[in-house]
């Protein structure tokens, strides 16, 4: 598929395949049109030409909302929690469509015994147990970054995107989030897009590596990683 | 004599330079306002009212100094630009690093202002002005007369659209300009002064409506109000047009005005409605307007005022507060007050739902409570239906409206959002004004108030102050719950961060037009009420005004709070109330309040009292978190 903003092309001609099941990364200087590639994948951009499949079905002309409701959930580059929500709301939101409670117009969410459960075990998966009645505008960034993790694992998805989850986060961190990540694959799809490289060769079965809308190869990690244009594409375009 | 379709020629050409003349009027207009928008990003309530003042002061020029209409033509742009420069300077740029809402409900505020204060000076009778004596006659063309001065005003609207255009679109000034919208941080960078080029916008936009308005006084009423009627037209040709393109102001203008003077022509009930049934059929087609590209980034820069901890025994102790001081009050309170009071609480509360919690402020809500007050009015004394099916009748039909206008509006958010609103509220007013049940200027009067369920006599005051309470606590507490609910939450996630609504699977446009439904029929149930309490539907319930008035409660008392609406409600009917004897002022004073309330206090009295409790809450957990064991922060439900 492709994708042109005024006529320049931010994605061009990209032929991608995720595989159920695997943990790929997406890696690219910056600018390459990983976002793109991302908000393409989920809907919130339309295609300018191409078509996107999930498991055999045709879905470029759904909506965000319908995307995630298959199970194909997103986070975003910039975090992206609800601020004034305290932790447990932000996760109980996640919760509240599979719960089919998210057209209750009376009432209150904590009546619902498997939802209040379900939160909790969720804070306590992500270490939120002792701040969960606090707004998620308090929270560090590393941490706001966790929650929106949380809140993605949350609503159970078969595929996860994750724009680049350590952008921003301290070494502690990332380490932490990288665990997070590996104990949530499994079971799951999950595209990664990541600018740390050590992160995407623990965690990356298989890359891919985007150069100016375009993808410029696709392997294994070890054999991707040494191909010289793929340097050369990384040194020349981060400056 | 030839005829078009059974319409004589020379009345159609008449009715067509008719609708020419108003169309340069409307592209001069909206060129102002499309410039305003784009650098600014609010759309400028008090156009109407700076081109108001370029008449009016044309008049005062003439009448009272001597200076001529040419003169005038120049000075008057000046003086009125220098005023918006001023303007622009001290009022509008102390919110302009925060939601662009705020700059809008300035120059709202503003616009009451100056309007109350002209009509003051200079009455509301028609001020009479002379064409100049260089442009009086015309020429015969043979098909029709042509009298020079309509000609001057369709030559001189032109060229000033094209040398704005020219201006903007053509020379390095306007290059500046058009980056600076894009990234006003990088052309600061170029050592550019951007607040400056800010200022010269504005008050280049200010002149435009000014010149225009110095263009119209020999042909159109001079008169403080002609600025607020002209202003609605024009926000919908902008939409029409695009929001900040220039070029599809200008074209967007002539268009609506030919369209208004042909319709004048061959079916004149409609010509005022014609433009706004334009900007409905445009809208559903391209929903960014003829040439518009730009969409609304939605950002949140304030957020709801919460306390860090509230308990359910504090939510109700303060609810049955409410309902006692309300339930005794008419011991001490003039209970015809007290009713107005209450119904317009719940109006606000409806509209505050919208305005807060889903952060769709609609300039429009007067239609909700209006229709669904000439709907109960009609049902109760066309059809005798008791009260309690009126009421049922009235808030049907503002929710089935609700439902239309939603799914119109929430394709839009943003200044998109307010000036769609506005627009379909003044389509209604219009039907309001002509349609034969609805009574035009007199209303529907003398309606019966029945006795509810057949037994209960609402003729009587105390039985109809009850209803009236149980009314509005009713409709209060079914907020309260509604915000409260998983629905309400979702709500609040979407106004934070509407695309990881998305992500998390809720379809955002869905929620956002249920809310839009609620609101309505909430409204409608606030009107439905006050048409049985007063016994009138009458157009000031669907006039724009009243929109106005409902923002200003809300935001008065405090939007996003559950409480603000109510004493904002409570604020405002007093003040109309007890200063009713001042008149004119009135208006000054509402707007002046408007104005202050958003500079000093924008979180509105009980918005900031919440801010300020919950700020010393946390504070006190802060130093309790610091202490060693035992204490622990306060679960709040
Ligand atoms: N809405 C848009 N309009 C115009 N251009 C856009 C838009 N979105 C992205 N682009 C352009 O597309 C290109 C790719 O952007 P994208 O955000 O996908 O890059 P990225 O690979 O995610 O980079 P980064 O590593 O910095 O996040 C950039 O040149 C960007 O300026
Ligand atoms: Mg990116």
């Amino acid at each position: 598929m492709s994708i042109a903003f005024n006529g320049f092309y931010a994605v061009k001609n990209v032929d991608f395949t995720l595989h159920e099941g695997a943990l790929h990364a997406v890696i690219g200087p910056n600018g390459a049109g990983k976002t793109t590639l991302f908000n393409l994948l989920t809907k919130f951009l339309q295609p300018t030409e191409g078509q996107i499949f999930h498991r055999g079905v045709e879905v470029t002309a759904l909506k965000p909302a319908a995307i995630a409701r298959q199970g194909v959930v997103r986070s975003f580059q910039i975090s992206a929690v609800f601020q004034a929500l305290t932790i447990r709301e932000n996760i109980e939101l996640a919760l509240l469509r599979r719960s089919g409670l998210q057209w209750r117009l009376l009432g209150n969410a904590r009546r619902d015994k498997a939802l209040v459960e379900r939160t909790e075990q969720v804070l306590e998966q992500f270490g939120f147990t002792r701040e969960a009645d606090i707004a998620a505008a308090e929270l560090s960034y590393g941490r706001k970054r966790v929650l929106e993790l949380a809140t993605t694992v949350a609503t159970d998805p078969s595929v996860l995107l994750l724009d680049e989850p350590m952008a921003g986060l301290g070494r502690e961190d990332i380490d932490r989030v990288a665990e997070l990540i590996q104990t949530t694959a499994k079971g799951r799809t999950i595209l990664l897009v990541e600018h740390n490289m050590q992160v995407v060769s623990r965690l990356a079965e298989r890359i891919t590596v985007m150069a100016r809308g375009q993808i410029l190869a696709e392997g294994p990690y070890s054999e991707v990683s040494s191909r010289p244009d793929v340097i050369a594409a990384y040194t020349g375009g981060t400056h | 004599m030839t005829t078009i379709f059974g319409i004589p020629m020379a009345l159609l050409y008449a009715q067509l330079l008719l609708g020419i003349i108003n169309g340069a009027f409307y592209a001069t207009l909206s060129l102002g306002l499309a410039v305003i928008f784009g650098m600014m990003g609010i759309a400028n309530f008090a156009h109407g009212a700076l081109y108001m003042m370029g008449a009016v002061g044309a008049w005062f020029m003439l009448n009272t100094l001597g200076i001529g209409y040419w003169p005038a033509l120049i000075l008057c742009p000046l003086v009125v630009g220098a005023f918006g420069m001023l303007l622009e300077r001290f009022v509008l740029r102390r919110v302009s690093h925060i939601d662009h809402l705020y700059g809008m409900l300035l120059t709202f505020g503003i616009a009451f202002i100056v309007q109350g204060i002209f009509r003051f000076w200079f009455g509301s009778a028609g001020l009479p002005y002379a064409i100049p004596s260089l442009l009086t006659g015309g020429v015969n063309l043979g098909f029709m007369f042509l009298p020079y001065y309509r000609a001057w005003v369709i030559v001189a609207s032109l060229g000033v659209c094209f040398l704005t255009w020219f201006a903007i679109e053509k020379t390095r000034l306007g290059a500046y300009l058009r980056a600076a919208t894009e990234n006003s941080k990088l052309v600061q960078a170029f050592g550019i002064n951007v607040p400056v080029m800010i200022m010269l916008v504005y008050g280049g936009g200010a002149a435009l409506a000014a010149f225009a308005g110095v263009l119209a006084a020999p042909i159109l009423q001079v008169n403080p109000t002609m600025g607020a009627e002209v202003l609605i037209v024009i926000f919908a040709v902008v939409v029409i047009g695009g929001l900040g393109s220039i070029k599809g102001a200008i074209i967007a203008g002539f268009l609506a005005g030919i369209a208004e003077g042909l319709t004048k022509a061959f079916y004149p009930e409609a010509s005022t409605t014609v433009v706004f049934l334009l900007m409905a059929f445009v809208l559903v087609v391209m929903p960014t307007g003829l040439f518009g590209t730009k969409t609304q980034a939605a950002a949140t820069s304030v957020s709801l005022p919460a306390l860090a901890h509230e308990s359910a025994f504090m939510r109700w102790a303060l609810f049955g507060a409410m309902a006692i001081g309300l339930a005794i009050a008419p011991l001490f309170i003039y209970p015809a007050f007290l009713m107005k009071a209450m119904t317009y609480a719940l109006f606000a509360c409806a509209f505050n739902l919208m305005a807060g919690y889903g952060k769709l402020v609609s300039f429009g809500h007067a239609m909700f409570l209006g229709t669904a007050g000439y709907v109960t009015a009609y049902a109760a004394k066309t059809w005798g239906l008791s009260p309690e099916l009126a009421i049922l009748a009235g808030t049907a039909s503002a929710a089935v409206l609700g439902l239309v206008a939603g799914w119109l509006c929430t394709r839009s958010s943003g200044v998109y959002f307010a000036m769609i609103s506005l627009a379909l509220a003044q389509m209604i007013y219009f039907l309001a004004l002509q349609l034969p049940q609805t009574g035009g200027e007199d209303g529907i009067q003398s309606v019966p108030r029945g006795a509810l369920f057949g037994f209960i006599d609402l003729s009587n005051p105390t039985t109809l102050y009850l209803f009236v309470l149980a009314v509005f606590l009713g409709g209060f507490l079914f907020l309260s719950c509604l915000i409260r609910s998983p629905f309400g939450q979702i709500l609040k996630a979407i106004r934070e961060h509407e695309p990881r609504a998305q992500s998390l699977g809720y379809s955002t446009d869905r929620y956002k037009l249920a809310t839009f439904v609620i609101s309505a029929a909430l409204s409608g149930l606030a009107g439905s009420t006050k048409v049985i309490v007063t016994q009138i539907a009458s157009l000031t319930d669907v006039h724009w005004s009243m929109s106005g008035e409902v923002i200003l409660m809300t935001f008065l008392g405090g939007v996003g709070t559950l409480y603000g609406p109510v004493l904002g409600s409570f604020v405002v009917v007093a003040m109309q109330n007890y200063l009713s004897a001042l008149g004119a002022w009135v208006t000054v004073i509402q707007g002046a309040v408007f104005v202050i309330c958003i500079l000093t206090f924008r979180r509105g009295i009980v918005g900031e009292l919440i801010t300020f409790v919950s700020a010393r809450q946390r504070e006190k957990d802060r130093r309790g978190i610091a202490m060693p064991a035992g204490s622990k922060v306060v679960t709040g439900t």
